[in-house]
C-alpha cells in the first residue's frame, strides 16, 4: 500500500475531524501516475467524513501527481504555495480545498504525531515542545 | 493618482498599473512601476512613440481610480511648439488592462504615422523589486502571432503569461507592436489595446479562473462604485476639506477591494499601493475597525477569510501556531517556491487579538449574533494562542521572537521595521520582546471575549475566567511597564523584563485598549500632546529627543495617520475630547496637502517650521488604514458609541469645524443621524464643549 492510500484509509477509519465542523461539501482527489488515475472521494458534513475510493461527482476536484500526493501525505507540501506554483490543481472551491488540506500532516509534526493525523491542535501546548526549533 | 512623485496609478484590488504622467512604463529592477497582478509584474515596459518621438502629457484625468485618461502630444515637455497630431490614451483596469488609443490630426495636411508600442515583461515578483533582485530562476519566452504578442515566464510548473492584442491591424514584433495609420486633416484614428494577464496551471487553465468567474461584469464597475459610496452615510459639513477627505476615503477603500482566491468572490481590503496590495491581518482588521460606522460590510468577509486561514499547526518557516491569525498572504513566485514565507506568513503578534476586538465591536454595531456564533471556535483558539504560544517567557505577556531567522520579521508589532523598538539612548533590546500595545490589545481581547462568551456562547464560567485573566494582566502590566519617574509606559519589555524606556506613540493605543488606570491617564496624555510627541499635525511614532528619533524615520519619528486615529479614539475613551479634537484637526488639515488622500506616513517635522506636512519618500498611497483614518476621526469627533440597541452621540468638535452631520449611520438601530455644531454664542476656540447631542 502506498503512503497515499494509507493516508486515505486512515481518514476513513477516523471518520470525523473537529476542524471541519463548519464544512459541508465533497472533494475528490484525482492522483495521476502516468496513464493511471487513483481517485478518492471525501464527503464532508459538518466534521463527519465519508471516504470512498473511486470516481464520483464532487463539487471540488483536486488534481495532483502521485509524487505530489506522496509529499502531501508526508507533510512536505505547503498547499497554498503548491496551488500558485501549479503543483496542486483545484477546480471548484479553493477555500474548501485549503480547509481539507489541513487534514494532511505537517513535516515538523509528523514524527511526533505519526499516525494520529488529526491531532495537530493539541492543547497540551507547552511552547518548548511545540517549537523544538526555537533557539534562545 | 499621483502619489509616488511623477507617477499615475490605476487600481482594481491587487491588479494595478503605475506609469509616468504620459502613461508610459519604463521600469528599472528596483522601481515599483508597471502592470501588476497577484504580486507579479506583467508589464515592465509599455512605451508609446509616434514617428519615433515619445509623448508628453498635457493633462491627466484620473478622477476614477480604475480609469485614467492621458492627453498627450509628441515631443518633450520643453520643445513643444504646436502639435498637429495629438492623442488620448484611455486606460482601464479590471481583471485585464484595456487601453484605447486615439490619434487626432488637426493639421491641414495628410499625415502618415508610425505608431509604436514597446512592450516587455520581466515577470518580477514584488519582493524581487523590493529587494532589487535582478536574476530569475526560470526562463522567459516570446511568441509573436499574427494578432497577438505573448510574453511568458516558466519555472517548472509555475507559468505566468501576458498577451497583448489590438482591435486594429498591427504588426507584432518581439519588442512590441506597430500601426501605420494615415490620417487626413481633421481625421481621428483609434485602436483598442488589450493586455491579458494569466497565471497558468500546467493544463493551461488560469488558476484564478474560478475566482475571476465570480467577478461582476466589468461594465457594472462605475455603478458599483457609486453604490459603494451611496451605501455609506452622507456627510454634511461646511468644511470642504473634510468633505473631500471623506469622499476620497470611501472611493479609495473601494479601489483597494480585492477578492482572495479562497473567498468565493467576496472582497476584503488590500493594505496599500504599491508594496502591500494583498491581505494583511493587522491592516485589514484595523481598517475594518476604523470603517465600522460607515462601511460595516467590509468586516464579515475579512473576519471569515482570516478565520479560514487561522493557524492550525506549528511551522517555523511560516511562524504558524494553532490559533494564530495570519500576517500576510501572497500569490507571487517567491511565495510559490517558498523563498518568502508568505503562503501565508503568521509573523504578527497583534492580529490575533485585533480579530477578537473587531468581532466584538462589529457585533456591538451590527447586532450580527450569527457571526459571533460562527466564529466561536476561532476566538477560543486565539485566546488559547495568547496564553500558550505568545507568552514566550511564561510571564503572562504577549512576546515575539522570530523563528524564521532567514526571512521572518524581527519586529512583529505594527512598527515592523528592524530598528523600530529601541531604548531612549538608542540601544536595541534583545529578544523576545513584548511591546506595550500588544498587552493592551490582549487585555481588550479578553474583556471583549468575556462579553461574547456570556452573551452569546452561554459560557459564563469561561467569561469569568477571561475577566480574571484580564484583571491580572491589568495589574501586572501597570506594575511592569509603568515608568513612574517619567510618567509614561515603557515602549516594551526587553527579554529579561527590563523596561525599554523610550517615549513613543504606542502609549496612545493603551488608552484605546482601556488598560490605563484613569488616574494615570492625564500624565500619559500630557506626553502625547507635549512637544516631544505632538508635531502640530499629529503624534509622532517616536518622540523628539529619543536616541533614534528622525523625523523621516519610518517608525522612528514620522507621523502615521492611522496611528493617530486610534490614539484619538483612546483619548475620547478617557474623556480627553479636546485633545482628541486637536489630533483630528491636525491630521485632517494635513490631508488637504495630499488632495484628501492621507499617505501611509509623513514627516515628523514641527508644523510651525515646515508649515506643510513633508512627504515621506517611499510612503505607500492609497493605504487602507490611512483611508480609514478620516472615518474613525469623524466617529471620534461625533463621539459615536453603540449602546445596546441605540447609537449614543456625544459630539466634541474642534475649532476647525463648525458643523458635522453624519446621516444614515447603519447599525442594529436601522439608520440614524448624528449632528454636531458649535453654539453660536460660544467662541469656536472652546469647541470641546459640545452644544448638541441628538441620537
Amino acid at each position: 500500500m502506498t503512503a497515499t492510500s494509507a493516508f486515505f484509509e486512515q481518514l476513513t477509519a477516523v471518520g470525523h475531524d473537529p476542524r471541519l465542523c463548519k464544512v459541508r461539501g465533497s472533494v475528490r482527489f484525482d492522483i495521476r501516475d502516468g496513464e493511471q488515475v487513483e481517485q478518492w472521494l471525501l464527503d464532508i458534513d459538518h466534521g463527519q467524513m465519508r471516504v470512498t475510493q473511486g470516481a464520483g461527482p464532487a463539487g471540488t476536484v483536486i488534481t495532483v501527481s502521485a509524487e505530489v500526493a506522496e509529499a502531501m501525505t508526508r507533510g512536505e507540501m505547503n498547499g497554498l504555495a503548491a496551488i500558485i506554483r501549479g503543483d496542486i490543481l483545484v477546480d471548484g472551491d479553493i477555500g474548501l480545498a485549503m480547509r481539507v488540506g489541513r487534514l494532511f500532516p505537517k513535516a515538523s509534526e509528523s514524527q511526533e504525531q505519526a499516525g494520529s493525523g488529526s491531532r495537530a491542535q493539541a492543547d497540551s501546548g507547552s511552547r518548548e515542545q511545540a517549537d523544538p526549533g526555537r533557539g534562545k | 493618482m499621483k502619489d509616488i512623485a511623477g507617477t499615475v496609478s490605476c487600481i482594481d484590488g491587487n491588479t494595478f498599473i503605475v506609469s509616468d504622467t504620459s502613461g508610459d512604463v519604463e521600469s528599472s529592477p528596483a522601481a515599483p512601476v508597471g502592470l501588476f497582478a497577484a504580486d507579479t509584474r506583467f508589464l515592465s515596459r509599455w512605451v508609446l512613440t509616434v514617428n519615433g518621438e515619445r509623448l508628453t502629457a498635457l493633462s491627466v484625468d484620473d478622477s476614477q481610480y480604475y480609469e485614467v485618461a492621458f492627453f498627450v502630444v509628441p515631443g518633450g515637455p520643453v520643445d513643444y511648439v504646436q502639435a498637429d497630431v495629438s492623442a488620448i490614451r484611455r486606460r482601464r483596469i479590471g481583471a485585464d488592462l484595456t487601453e484605447s488609443l486615439t490619434l487626432f490630426n488637426y493639421g491641414d495636411r495628410d499625415v502618415d504615422l508610425d505608431v509604436r508600442l514597446e512592450v516587455a515583461s520581466d515577470f518580477a515578483d514584488i519582493f524581487e523589486i523590493k529587494f532589487a533582485v535582478g536574476d530569475k530562476a526560470g526562463s522567459h519566452y516570446t511568441h509573436v502571432g499574427p494578432s497577438e504578442l505573448r510574453l511568458g515566464y516558466r519555472r517548472g510548473t509555475f507559468q505566468r503569461e501576458v498577451s497583448v492584442s489590438a482591435s486594429e491591424p498591427a504588426t507584432f514584433e518581439p519588442g512590441g507592436l506597430r500601426f501605420t495609420p494615415r490620417l487626413r486633416p481633421g481625421d481621428r484614428w483609434s485602436t483598442q489595446l488589450r493586455v491579458e494577464m494569466r497565471a497558468l496551471r500546467p493544463d493551461g487553465v488560469d488558476l484564478r479562473a474560478a475566482a475571476r468567474a465570480l467577478r461582476p461584469d466589468e461594465t457594472t464597475l462605475p455603478e458599483s462604485v457609486r453604490a459603494w459610496v451611496a451605501q455609506a452615510p452622507t456627510l454634511d459639513t461646511e468644511s470642504a476639506a473634510l468633505q473631500q477627505v471623506y469622499h476620497r476615503s470611501l472611493v479609495d477603500l473601494a479601489a483597494l477591494r480585492f477578492a482572495p482566491l479562497s473567498l468565493g468572490g467576496a472582497t476584503v481590503p488590500a493594505a496599500g499601493l504599491p508594496w502591500f496590495m494583498t491581505l494583511f491581518g493587522r491592516d485589514s482588521l484595523l481598517t475594518c475597525l476604523q470603517a465600522l460606522p460607515v462601511m460595516p460590510s467590509m468586516t464579515p468577509p475579512t473576519l471569515r477569510i482570516l478565520a479560514s486561514l487561522q493557524g492550525a499547526r506549528n511551522d517555523d518557516v511560516l511562524e504558524e501556531d494553532p490559533g494564530r491569525i495570519l500576517h500576510e498572504l501572497r500569490y507571487g513566485e517567491s511565495a510559490a517556491f517558498e523563498e518568502q514565507p508568505h503562503s501565508p506568513y503568521y509573523g504578527t503578534a497583534d492580529a490575533s487579538q485585533l480579530f477578537v476586538v473587531l468581532l466584538d465591536e462589529y457585533e456591538r454595531w451590527s447586532g450580527d449574533a450569527a457571526l459571533v456564533m460562527e466564529l466561536e471556535q476561532e476566538v477560543r483558539a486565539i485566546l488559547a494562542w495568547i496564553d500558550q504560544y505568545a507568552d514566550l517567557t511564561s510571564t503572562g505577556y504577549v512576546w515575539y521572537e522570530r523563528r524564521n531567522r532567514a526571512t521572518g520579521l524581527e519586529n512583529q508589532c505594527w512598527k515592523d521595521s528592524w530598528d523600530s523598538i529601541s531604548y531612549a539612548d538608542g540601544r536595541l533590546p534583545g529578544f523576545p520582546r513584548a511591546t506595550c500595545e500588544l498587552q493592551g490589545y490582549a487585555y481588550d481581547a479578553k474583556i471583549r471575549a468575556a462579553r461574547l462568551a456570556r452573551t452569546f456562547w452561554g459560557d459564563p464560567g469561561y467569561a469569568d475566567r477571561l475577566e480574571r485573566e484580564a484583571a491580572a494582566l491589568y495589574e501586572r502590566f501597570n506594575r511592569d511597564f509603568w515608568l513612574d519617574d517619567r510618567g509614561y509606559y515603557a515602549l516594551a519589555l526587553d527579554h529579561d523584563g527590563t523596561p525599554v524606556d523610550s517615549l513613543s506613540s504606542n502609549i496612545g493605543h493603551l488608552l484605546w485598549s482601556g488598560i490605563v488606570p484613569p488616574e494615570r491617564a492625564a500624565r500619559v496624555v500630557e506626553h502625547l500632546m507635549g512637544p516631544a510627541l505632538f508635531s502640530g499635525w499629529g503624534v509622532r511614532t517616536l518622540a523628539e529627543g529619543q536616541g533614534r528619533y528622525n523625523p523621516l524615520g519610518y517608525h522612528n519619528g514620522t507621523v502615521w495617520p492611522f496611528d493617530n486615529s486610534f490614539i484619538a479614539w483612546g483619548l475620547r475613551r478617557y474623556g480627553f475630547a479636546a485633545e482628541a479634537g486637536r489630533i483630528a484637526e491636525g491630521i485632517l488639515d494635513a490631508a488637504t496637502y495630499f488632495q484628501g488622500r492621507l499617505p501611509e506616513a509623513f514627516g515628523g517635522f514641527e508644523r510651525h517650521v515646515t508649515r506643510y506636512p513633508v512627504r515621506y519618500p517611499t510612503a505607500g498611497s492609497p493605504q487602507a488604514w490611512s483611508s480609514g483614518t478620516s472615518l474613525l476621526l469623524i466617529r471620534t469627533m461625533l463621539g459615536l458609541e453603540p449602546h445596546q440597541d441605540h447609537l449614543a452621540v456625544a459630539p466634541a468638535l474642534p475649532p476647525a469645524f463648525d458643523r458635522i452631520a453624519l446621516m444614515d449611520i447603519p447599525g442594529r438601530w436601522g439608520r440614524v443621524d448624528a449632528f454636531a455644531r458649535h453654539r453660536p454664542d460660544e467662541p469656536s476656540d472652546r469647541g470641546h464643549h459640545p452644544a448638541s447631542s441628538i441620537e
